[in-house]
Parts: C-alpha cells; structure tokens; sequence
C-alpha cells in the first residue's frame, strides 16, 4: 500500500466533490479526491463559468449594437471569436488552478485517475501509473450527471453538439437548431441569437423551461421570437440526416411536419446520474427510478458510510446545491450535527432577459392547497431599468394568505440572478412580505422591484396603482 | 448457517454500549424481531431485537461489560430451510440506525418551523427537535433562547429515541414508572438547571442570635392579632433586610448578560419561597420598603394561601428582586439555596434553635439560626456577601437596629 488509508474518498472533483474534500480537509479528515478530468467539474469547465463568459460577451455585443439610442456612436462592432474563447479559457484556468490550490493548502490529495467503489470501505483508483486499491472509512459518490443521448440525435461534435461543444465554437453558425428548451438550450439559443445566429427551439413540453413559473417564461420566449427566433413547443424531432455539413431535421409539431435546415444542432435535453463503477447493485445502494442516489439530510445513501451529493443525487441539478451537499456530508463524516436542512434553493438561468426563481410558484402553492397571494411589479415602472434600458419583466412574490409568509419569488428580468439572493435569505429567515416591505431598499436600483411587488401584498403600494 | 450479530450503530455518535440483560440464553431458540438483548450507552438504554430466526450458538459479550459498534456480541447458528432467508453476503444489520431513508428534499415552505438557519443548527448542535419547539418570536418564531430552553428541559428528561424499548422497561408492574415531566415540575426542572448554568454560585453560611428577635416578635404578636394577621419570623426577616440591601445594593441587582451591565434595583421585592403540593411556587412582596410589617405578614399569609389553592395571579409571581426561603421548618442545619434568576443572590433561613454560646467568656443558651446566602459571584465577591450577611445579623442581634428596621 503506497497510500495512506483515507478517512473520506471523495469521487468527483466538481462544485459538489472539491467543497466537500475542502471542507473535510479543514475538519481535519484524511481527504483524498479522485477526478479523471479537471478540477472544478462541469461547472467550472464545460458549464456555469464558461458559458457565462461568452454569454457576457454576447450581451456586450447586443448592447454596443442599440447603442445609438444612448448616443454611443460605434463604427460596426465586429467580435474576434479566437480573442473571446482565449479570454474565457484564462477565466476557466485561473478559477481551476484556484480550486487546486485550495485542496492542496486543505491537505487533500488529488488523484488524477479514474475510481470503482469496491466495498463499502475500499476504492479501486486507476491512473496513468496504474491500478490501486484505496481502504477508505467512507465514500462520498460526487459523480454528477451526463447529458443524455437520443437515438438519432448522437453527438458527432461536428453538426450534432453538446453544451460542451457550443462552448468551443469559433463562429456564430448561422442556422441553430437547439433541441431542448430547459435552461442549457435556452441559454444558448439566447446567447448565439446575440451572436448572430438565425435560432429554433424544439421543446417536447407545452413550455419552455419546464416547471418555471409561465408567465416568466412567456417573457423570455417573447424576446426571443421577437429577435426572429422560432420556438416549436410540443414538438420532437423525428428525424436528421446530414449531408455537405449541414443537417436536414423533420419535426413533428402541433401544425404538422415541419422541415428545417441546421448548420448545428445543438441537444441539450436532459441529464442522467453518473454512476457507471459506483458498484450500485452490489452494494444494494438505492437510487429513484431514473438511477438517481437516493440520499437521507445528512447526505449518506443506504449503505453506511457511503454518501451522495451533487447531482448524482437527484435534481434540482445546481452547482451551489451540490456544493452544500458536498459541505454538510463532510460535517456529517467528521461527527458534527450537520444536515441538509435549507428551505430556499435559489435557481438562475441565465437566458435574455435572466430568469431566477426560489420557493414555490402559484401554481404549486394551489397543488398544496394553500391559499397565497401574487404581487407583481414591473421592471418597466423602475427608474433604475430605465435607466440602464434594460425594462423587460417583472417581480412576483407568493405569499401566504393568512400571514403574508413568504412561499416563492420569480424574477425575470435584468440581474435576476443576483436579486433573488435577498428572497433566499428572506425565506431562510422566514420572513413575511411586510418584513421584505418595511425593510429599505437603496434607490435607484433594481432590488425596489422587490419591495414594491412585496408592497403590493402587504397593501400598500407606492409606485403601482391598486387595481 | 452462522451469523455473526455485530452491535448496530444506535444512533449519533454512541461508539460503545454496556451489556445491560441478555433476554436469551445460549442454546435457546430465537425467533427473528424477538427481544434480544438491552443495551446501554451514554445517552440512552435501547433494547435490540434479533435480526434471525436460529440458536443463539455463542454469547460473546456478557451482561456488564462494554461492546463496541461494530463488534460480534451474540452468534447465532440458523437453520437450514428457516424461513428467514439469508442474503450470500450479511452486512451488519443497522436495526436501530438512526440514518432515515428518504431522499434529502427541500422542506415545504408551509410546513416549515419558523427559524433562522443559524437556529436550526444550533438545535441540531443540542440534539432538539426544533419542530416540537414552542417558539416566542415574532410570529411564533423559534428563537435560539427556545432552542437552548428546550435543551435545558430535555436534559432532565432523558428521551429516549425509541419508544417502545422504553415504554416496555415502564409498563405497570416494570422496574420503573414513568412520570411525564409536566406543569410546575416541568417549568421547576428548567428553572433550576438554567439557574445553575447562569450563575456562578457561591454559598456563604453564618448564624445569628436570633434571641432578640424572638423577644420582638412576642411583642408585636398581639398587635398583630389585632390587626386579624398572624404574625410570624418571615416578615420581621424581611423587614430586618431591608436596611441592609440598601447598604449592599449589589446583592439587590441582576445581571444584564447582553448589555454588559449590572442592574441595580431601588425597590425591593421579596420572593417568598413556598412549598406547596405540587411543588415549589416563590410568589412575590413588593415593596417591602414602604410597607409595615403588619402588611408584608398579610400579604405573606395571603400569598401562601392562594399558592396552596392554586389562585396566584401572574402578577403573584414576579418581578422579585430577592428572595427568602425558609429551609428550617422542615429540619436540617442549613442548605445551599439555588438563585431565583435573574436575581443575583437568595437567603436561606434555618431552623431557630436552642443552643450553646459564648458570650463575654461565658456559656449561654441562645435562640440560633443558621443564614446561608446563595449569591452570584460574578456580579460581587465573597467579601461584599460576608459583610452583607454580618450587616443582617447585626440587625437582627441589635435591638435598637432591629425596631428601626421593623417598625
């Protein structure tokens, strides 16, 4: 045995696996991580950070374009695609190399290699050097999910893509078809639309987004088909051939079989847990029907010492829910009372205008049969939207009826991602409307939309008049 | 087949448990789920079914001695056909874990106690289950002084995690009866344990002669009678008092823990510890300073009548400032009294005795009685509380001191 053995293996070096390693570091623990590809996971590499670079990049160039209307004379913007995914590399490196430097300062060893779960108690790790077994006191599956394949629609990395291909590409393709409208296909349908590509979305469900609050969604597909993009919803695709570089899709829609012609096409529909080596039948460790671990609020599975975290336990698949997954199973490992224990999981997406939710919407709180009111206010009523002519969409706040309890906060909008951080904070606290109302929200900016729409439930409105 | 029982993990942080009562014997058949052994840990007494129909083959632990989780502690030899089948590969059996399966899922926010995040970790951190805490925040917020109240109450009663072992030891006829913690006996337990936790308590003893104040009290025992009051030791004690919290204001203060300060108080309200049927009730004189004595013993006689009917009012029972508790009547020298927050000190008074003393070089009898002063020494030091009670039993000694005091 070269190793020493390890008081925690975390398999997976993601947003859920390197915070989990940190934290068990810091407590102490024996820590060792396994990760066959690059710190940080899909979301520092293939997912959150990269895409939001280019898809800042893309808002720039969209704004530098209507320009003219603030006065701002440009002469053309043109965008170097080699300089912008150069850039976008540096962020993704730096942020890697950050993540490496803090296992290593939290004396976590890092195993660049491949792992198997053996028993309960013992890893198999495979690297460049060889094969070794690892005993081990627990094991934290930190696996993630991978995106799933339709039949027909097999990635080639030339035509047919994945998100971690539309990443890399060096030009805008003209003609995007993007097969699936969850929030990777959303994403970048809005991001290359910027960038000049002619896009269409075919989404199986009734919405885009599904299970997002309607009304949120009908403003972001708005812009979208109002920039000329065509959204097929209740539609699949049937078939796709491909001939010269570019691919002739068939789809089935609600108005009938529809040709189209994709210079790329893009499949983003959906992801399954990644558990191949996880020995889940031979350790008889549950998961959901979909293959899901199933795992309790201190994050362990079935099996004793063997915990679940990130999105190889269940959706919603978010980096910062994996990330504190990752640091109550460490607590937990260590001894310490820890659980999963939050009531708000905030969820941005990063679409045109950005779409962020927390708690629950109107439609579930009437599944609960709980009685709730909806307040909204309107980013287009808010001096700070118009002054930065970013006035699409709304705040809404679910409440509670009886006590003004605050269920559920839907923002779609300019910075929604970062206004919905206070609602998170306030349902934690289990704050009511008044509470978010009477509190003083600095002016002029966007986060008076939440106090006003607050206002409205609690009756008493400044700016939106009664109806 | 053999089967190897290993001792579950029971629950948080429990690595070992003694032995405490084998229900089976070597050799006997055991049935799966049938009683099997009592174990006990640090934190609970739990009883462990069998996990397997079969002989118990091998006893490997016996009663009184400590298993570790983990550990072989019976064998048990099933047979061939039982109808217990047996996977190929027996891992141990956690029948007692306390690790719930069940997906880890966002709670609803409708159902969800009112909390901050920082508070439910620290119920967590005190083992409460911060659902069955009555919270007296806004809103019936939880607040993390419930949380610590709740861990102060159910440290006195030991919960057991698992009912039905318990509840079985408990059954009529059992070895033990089980008393719900509830009502006074209830808000006593939290009262004395956060006292203890709060203070840092010293207890000062002394004894006064208290020959004088017998004398006086002969005295005044008619006036009294006129008055339709009974007059007895307590309200000439508190009375006597008086004069000396004014001298030594400390000892008539509390402690603001959150400001920093030391509250002192410029009136002087007398809790009178009372024994009653259901337990101990200290209902409150107010304004012994600007009250006779006369006043105080009626108020006295009438506040320990409504404590034993069960008629004090809210305002019966506070706003003390400092408190008496007669420990004499029943017997005993003298006791260490625990201090009735937030006040910082209580007097103890013992039984008036008959005994021998000296007095200019010569042996007299005097009437003696044992004071034991209970005081927080955070707020004021052993010195402060010896001169404090020297001041007391010079007035009670002194019969100038103690008619101005009295009367």
């Amino acid at each position: 045995m070269r190793r020493m053995d390890a008081d925690v293996a975390v398999i997976g070096g993601g947003p859920g696996g390197y915070v989990c390693a940190i934290r068990a570091g810091q407590l102490g623990l024996r820590t060792i991580i396994i990760e066959p590809d690059k710190l940080g996971g899909e979301c520092l590499n293939y997912g959150c950070i990269p895409s939001k670079s280019l898809i800042t990049v893309s808002k720039l160039v969209d704004r530098l374009k209507e320009a003219e209307k603030f006065g701002l004379k440009t002469d053309g913007v043109s965008l170097d695609y080699v300089q912008m995914q150069k850039w976008k590399s540096e962020v993704v490196s730096k942020l890697v190399s950050g993540v490496e430097a803090l296992l290593k300062g939290n004396h976590v060893t890092i195993i660049k290699g491949s792992a198997e779960i053996l028993t309960k108690d013992r890893i198999a790790v495979t690297t460049q050097s060889g094969r070794e077994e690892i005993p081990t006191r627990s094991i934290v599956i930190a696996t993630g999910t991978e995106p799933i394949q339709l039949q027909g629609l097999e990635r080639d990395g030339q035509v047919v893509i994945g998100s971690k291909e539309a990443l890399e590409l060096t030009s805008a393709p003209k003609r995007l078809l993007v097969v699936g409208g969850g929030a990777i296909g959303l994403e970048f349908a809005c991001m290359y639309q910027k960038f000049g590509s002619q896009v269409t979305v075919v989404e199986l469900m009734a919405q885009l987004l599904p299970g997002s609050d309607p009304e949120v969604v009908r403003v972001v597909q708005k812009k979208l088909e109002a920039r000329g993009a065509k959204v097929f919803l209740g539609s699949k695709v049937t078939s796709l051939t491909k001939s010269s570089g570019v691919a002739k899709v068939e789809l089935e829609t609600p108005v009938g079989p529809i040709s189209i012609i994709a210079d790329k096409v893009l499949v983003s529909v959906g992801r399954r847990p990644r558990t191949a080596g996880m020995n889940i039948a031979g350790l008889g460790i549950k998961t959901d029907q979909r293959g899901f671990i199933l795992a309790s609020q201190r994050m362990m599975t079935n099996v004793d010492g063997v915990y679940a975290i990130g999105d190889v336990s269940g959706p919603p698949l978010l980096a910062h829910k994996a990330s504190k997954q990752g640091i109550v199973a460490a607590e937990c490992i260590a001894g310490l009372p820890s659980a999963a224990d939050w009531r708000a999981m905030p969820d941005a997406i990063f679409t045109d205008p950005e779409v962020a939710s927390v708690g629950i919407t109107e439609a579930k709180a009437a599944e609960a049969g709980v009685e709730v009111k909806r307040t909204r206010f309107q980013f287009s009523a808010l001096g700070r939207a118009l002054s930065t002519g970013e006035t699409e969409g709304f705040v809404k706040v679910v409440s509670r009826a009886k006590d003004g309890l605050v269920v559920g906060v839907q923002i779609v909008g300019p910075d929604a991602s970062n206004l919905i951080s206070e609602v998170a904070l306030a349902m934690e606290m289990g704050a009511t409307v008044e509470d978010i109302a009477l509190t003083v929200h600095p002016h002029p900016t966007l986060s008076e939309a939440l106090m006003e729409a607050a206002e409205s439930a609690s009756g008493s409105p400044i700016h939106q008049m009664k109806i | 087949m053999t089967y190897e029982f290993k001792l579950p993990d029971i629950g948080e942080g429990v690595s070992e448990g003694e032995i405490l009562k084998w229900m089976v014997r070597e050799g006997e058949q055991v049935n799966e789920d049938q009683p099997l052994v009592e174990v006990m840990t640090d934190k609970v007494n739990v009883q462990i079914p069998s996990p397997r129909t079969g002989t118990v083959a091998r006893i490997s632990v016996k009663e009184g001695e400590i298993a570790k989780v983990g550990q072989t502690i019976v064998v048990i030899e099933e047979k061939g056909g039982q109808p217990a089948p047996m996977p190929a590969n027996p891992q141990p059996v956690p029948t007692q874990s306390a690790e719930p399966r069940q997906m880890s899922t966002i709670a609803s926010p409708f159902s969800a106690v009112l909390a901050a995040p920082a508070t439910r970790r620290l119920a967590r951190e005190l083992e409460v289950d911060i659902a069955t805490v009555k919270g007296t925040g806004p809103q019936g917020r939880v607040t993390d002084q419930d949380v610590q109240s709740a861990a102060a109450g159910s440290r006195v009663v030991t919960k057991p995690p698992e009912d039905k072992p318990a509840e079985q030891a408990h059954r009529a006829g059992g070895p033990e009866e089980l008393i719900p913690l509830r009502g006074l006996r209830r808000t006593i337990a939290e009262r004395m344990l956060k006292s203890s936790l709060a203070s840092a308590t010293v207890t000062h003893v002394d004894e006064a002669d208290v020959t004088e104040l017998i004398v006086l009290r002969e005295a005044l025992k008619s006036s009294a009678e006129k008055r339709g009051v009974k007059l007895t030791f307590l309200p000439l004690i508190v009375k006597a008092l008086v004069p000396s919290l004014k001298e030594f204001p400390y000892v008539n203060s509390s402690m603001d823990e959150q400001g920093g300060n030391i509250i002192l108080k410029k009136y002087y309200n007398f809790g009178i510890a009372t024994d009653t049927e259901q337990g101990l009730i200290v209902p409150v004189v107010k304004d012994a300073d600007r009250k006779d004595v006369f006043s105080i013993a009626g108020e006295i006689e009438q506040l320990a009548t409504k404590s034993r009917s069960g008629q004090l009012g809210l305002d019966d029972v506070r706003g003390s400032t400092f408190t008496i508790t007669n420990v004499g009547s029943i017997g005993g020298l003298f006791a260490t009294p625990i201090i009735n927050q937030p006040e910082v000190a209580i007097l103890g008074t013992a039984r008036i005795e008959k005994r021998p003393v000296v007095r200019d070089g010569k042996v007299e009898v005097r009437d003696m009685m044992y004071l034991s002063l209970s005081f927080d020494h955070r707020v004021f030091d052993g010195a402060y509380a010896a001169r404090f009670t020297t001041s007391v039993i010079e007035t009670l000694q002194d019969t100038k001191k103690l008619l101005s005091a009295v009367l």
